[in-house]
């Protein structure tokens, strides 16, 4: 059944470039011979190693548990002999542990026990102990998210997917409808609450005519419109509330997840199978056969743009994740985490590499910014070195660095880098 | 293997600062032609010193400033050709030709380039530039307009006859000097027989141009629309007679200043409400300076609000999506504060 949605009359429309990779079905990739499996892949603490260098696993055997509440149980991806345990770097700068499994063919594979009995509790149990965590990006622990501290009474999957050219949650609405549906009746359970909702813009007609046919869910069909799959548009859009400055969704009421995690929580419970492997689109003009892969976790991005035909000879920006949100990589020599959406080879001319110029204070960053900040403000603040400035009139710590202002910015302004800056002075500061 | 590092967000619309000028420049097109049509040869001399004037100072500016030759050919922005252009269209068409050379060098090299170039100016440079002429050159800005070669289609007196050479006065300070309209408001509309600067007489190719901002999504519709419409109202609030609201806003330069000069990005505020607030004192200030004053000020008021833009934007500021509204947080401070007197008849009555 279909509701009824609002209008958030901010953000932008943009050229989605989905037609690329939207109608490659999902396809298994075959393991690697080596994986490296981050120890941090969410937010929180890094999960603490329970393997030693030469011990061997099994493909979804527990080899990082959970340090902490705030924090997700890491498995193996492939079976094999673990050969090292190091640092390495993240796509976003730092770096991180990593467990280095060598692959040896056998595939053999473990599986979580079967649940006695689904209940809220063993289910949020479950989540806990297969590791899931939020796939949309932002990896926060579902488990955590399942025991919210204020009453709840809505459920929204979120199958939005406004960034362009990613499409591995519109393939896997397609695809595994019901046991999304599953899944999400499952959080709903965890929860105790009825209502859930699954949020599709309608850049995806087949997969809400696809929603609309099953029972239990509601659907609500989204305007096209950058940034939408943000939590709290998200939420104003299908329910109406608005959520607070510095509050939680839980605050209102209401509980976001993405699709592929209610995917993970169905495999999880009903089938008892840990988090390994997740669905991400590689794509953009600078691959030559686009597609959408269920990859073991820790495989590289190199076998993954292989896999898909290599680049064309003008690839020249790679990126993990989305085109507006994601990190530019400098190399491919990184390894997916439960949380990489997308890796994206775009050509010097989608890439937008021109200089910033003088802003002309044309007010389009603030007309566009869905969270009603003063984005030339936060720059023209920011880089005078006056970051209190920068918070008060700017609302800096509000922005949820969409970066929909740089999109739009005729002056090519790099203000997401500004406000990122500012943010992490701000913190310094404190 | 080559990488070439971008900022998120990795792709970008397409407008750029260049093409915002070059939108400017369209729209300005039809009320340029239509000048040089009205005025002749001296206008398209006066529009042409003021352009190339405006461009020569700018780069010889950034030369001095010891700005490579190549950088500034490459990121030129058009923005001085804008100011060019727009001063050029403020100005009596029979002003020699130092006038619009000296007001568009001081608009660029002043107003402009001093504050630190582009974005960074306080006040609109071309209206500036137009203040400064009219300061400096008052004998040509005051009472030397000339009418276009072009006659009043409906003369209302004799006065107006075709191919007058000096009025001396245009309509709008006649108006305005209590001696009453020589033609009718069609003519005010399109600027036949009407006195006043190359650009500002035929209101119909400035509203095309208009039309075309507002369709480029250059600007807001509202602007405008506030500016004129309350500039009107209030002209008729001071003369107590609702017919002045088309004169008054058909005649002197409220279209050209509401349309192109009022509307300019740096000098106005950032914010959507901001500037609906800024439009209506506009309104305000030029129709209670032109009663003062007896003279055309759109030029004087814009300059005016311009100065005060930046208090525009320290206390006009968009609430935070999510954050309780005005009326919201008085209502929950209401709530507190009765709780709170509640609290104290009860403590008062436990004692």
């Amino acid at each position: 059944m279909k509701i009824k949605t609002k209008f958030f009359c901010r953000g932008v429309h943009i050229d989605d470039k989905k037609s690329l990779s939207a109608g490659c079905p999902i396809r298994d990739v075959a393991a690697p011979d080596s994986v490296a499996i981050a120890l941090s892949q969410h937010i929180g603490k890094p999960a603490k190693p329970v393997v030693a260098v030469g011990d061997v696993v099994e493909r979804g055997a527990l080899i990082a548990e959970a340090d902490g509440a705030v924090s997700a149980n890491v498995f193996a991806s492939v079976s094999g002999k673990v050969i090292a345990i190091e640092r390495r770097p993240l796509p976003r700068g730092g770096e991180t542990d990593c467990i280095v499994i060598e692959n040896d063919g056998e595939n053999r594979e473990v599986s979580l026990k079967p649940l006695q009995e689904i209940t809220p509790d063993s289910v949020r149990e479950r989540v806990r102990e297969a590791g899931i965590v939020g796939m949309g990006g932002a990896g926060f622990p579902t488990a955590v998210k399942l025991s919210p501290k204020t009453p709840v009474d809505t459920l929204i999957v979120n199958g939005a997917e406004c960034e362009p050219y990613l499409t591995c949650d519109h393939r896997l609405m397609i695809e595994k409808t019901d046991e999304i549906a599953e899944g999400a009746k499952l959080l709903a359970l965890a929860l105790g609450v009825e209502r859930v909702i699954v949020a599709i813009e309608l850049n995806k007609p087949d997969a809400i005519a696809k929603f609309d046919g099953v029972d239990g869910v509601l659907v609500a069909e989204l305007r096209k419109r950058y940034p939408m799959g943000s939590e709290k548009h998200l939420i104003y859009s299908c329910t109406g509330r608005r959520v607070p400055p510095g509050k939680l969704p839980a605050d209102v009421g209401v509980i976001v997840e993405n699709v592929a995690t209610a995917l993970a929580v169905y495999e999880a419970v009903k089938l008892g199978k840990p988090l390994v492997d997740r669905v991400m689109t590689v794509s953009g003009e600078g691959v030559k056969e686009p597609a959408n892969l269920r990859v073991p976790l820790g495989t590289s991005y190199r076998y993954l743009l292989d896999l898909c035909g290599g680049e064309t000879d003008d690839a020249s920006t790679y990126i993990a994740g989305g085109p507006m949100m994601g990190a530019t990589l400098l190399s491919t020599d990184f390894h997916t985490r439960k949380t990489d959406s997308g890796l994206l080879v775009l050509t010097a001319r989608q890439a937008s590499i021109a200089a910033p110029t003088a802003c002309i204070h044309c007010g389009r960053c603030a007309e566009v910014c869905p969270m009603h900040l003063l984005p030339m403000d936060i720059d023209f603040y920011t880089l005078a070195g006056d970051y209190d400035m920068a918070r008060d009139r700017g609302g800096v710590l509000n922005c949820i660095e969409c970066g929909t202002c740089a999109y739009v910015c005729p002056a090519n302004r790099a203000l997401v880098q500004s406000i990122q800056m500012c943010k992490q002075k701000l913190r310094e500061k404190r | 293997m080559k990488y070439l590092v971008s900022d998120s967000p990795h792709i970008r619309g397409k407008r750029t600062t260049r093409g915002i000028m070059l939108d400017v420049l369209i729209a300005l097109l039809p009320a340029t032609v239509v000048g040089c049509i009205y005025f002749g040869g001296a206008a398209v001399a006066s529009i042409a010193i003021s352009v190339v004037s405006a461009v020569a100072a700018e780069v010889v500016f950034r030369l001095i400033k010891r700005e490579n030759i190549k950088d500034i050919l490459l990121n030129f922005d058009l923005t001085s050709v804008v100011t060019g252009l727009l001063l050029a269209l403020t100005l009596p068409s029979q002003a020699p030709w130092y006038v619009p050379m000296l007001s568009s060098i001081f608009a660029i090299v002043v107003v402009k380039m001093l504050f630190g170039g582009t974005g960074k100016n306080l006040v609109n440079p071309a209206i500036t530039g137009r203040v400064f002429a009219f300061i400096a050159f008052q004998s040509v800005m005051v009472s030397g307009w000339l009418a276009p070669s072009i006659g009043a289609i409906s003369p209302v007196a004799a006065s107006g006859a075709s191919g007058s050479v000096s009025t001396g006065a245009t309509q709008l300070t006649s108006m305005l000097g209590g001696n009453g309209l020589t033609v009718s408001d069609l003519d005010l509309f399109l600027g036949t027989g009407v006195a006043g600067c190359i650009g500002e007489t035929c209101k119909l190719a400035l509203l095309i141009g208009g039309i075309y901002l507002v369709v480029r999504r250059v600007i807001k519709l509202e602007y405008p629309v506030i500016y004129i419409v309350v500039t009107g109202l209030v002209a008729c609030a001071i003369g107590k007679d609702i017919g002045l609201f088309v004169p008054s806003i058909l005649s002197g330069g409220l279209f050209l200043g509401a349309i192109f000069m009022a509307t300019d990005y740096v000098t106005s505020p950032h914010t959507r409400v901001g500037n609906w607030i800024y439009m209506a004192l506009l309104g305000v200030v030029t129709a209670a300076l032109r009663a003062a004053t007896k003279i055309e000020v759109v030029s004087f008021a814009i300059l005016l609000m311009n100065l005060l833009v930046p208090m525009f934007n320290a206390y006009i500021r968009p609430r935070v999506f999510g954050a309780p509204s005005f009326v919201k947080k008085l209502k929950v401070k209401l709530a507190e504060a009765r709780e709170k007197r509640a609290q104290k008849t009860d403590k008062e009555d436990a004692q």
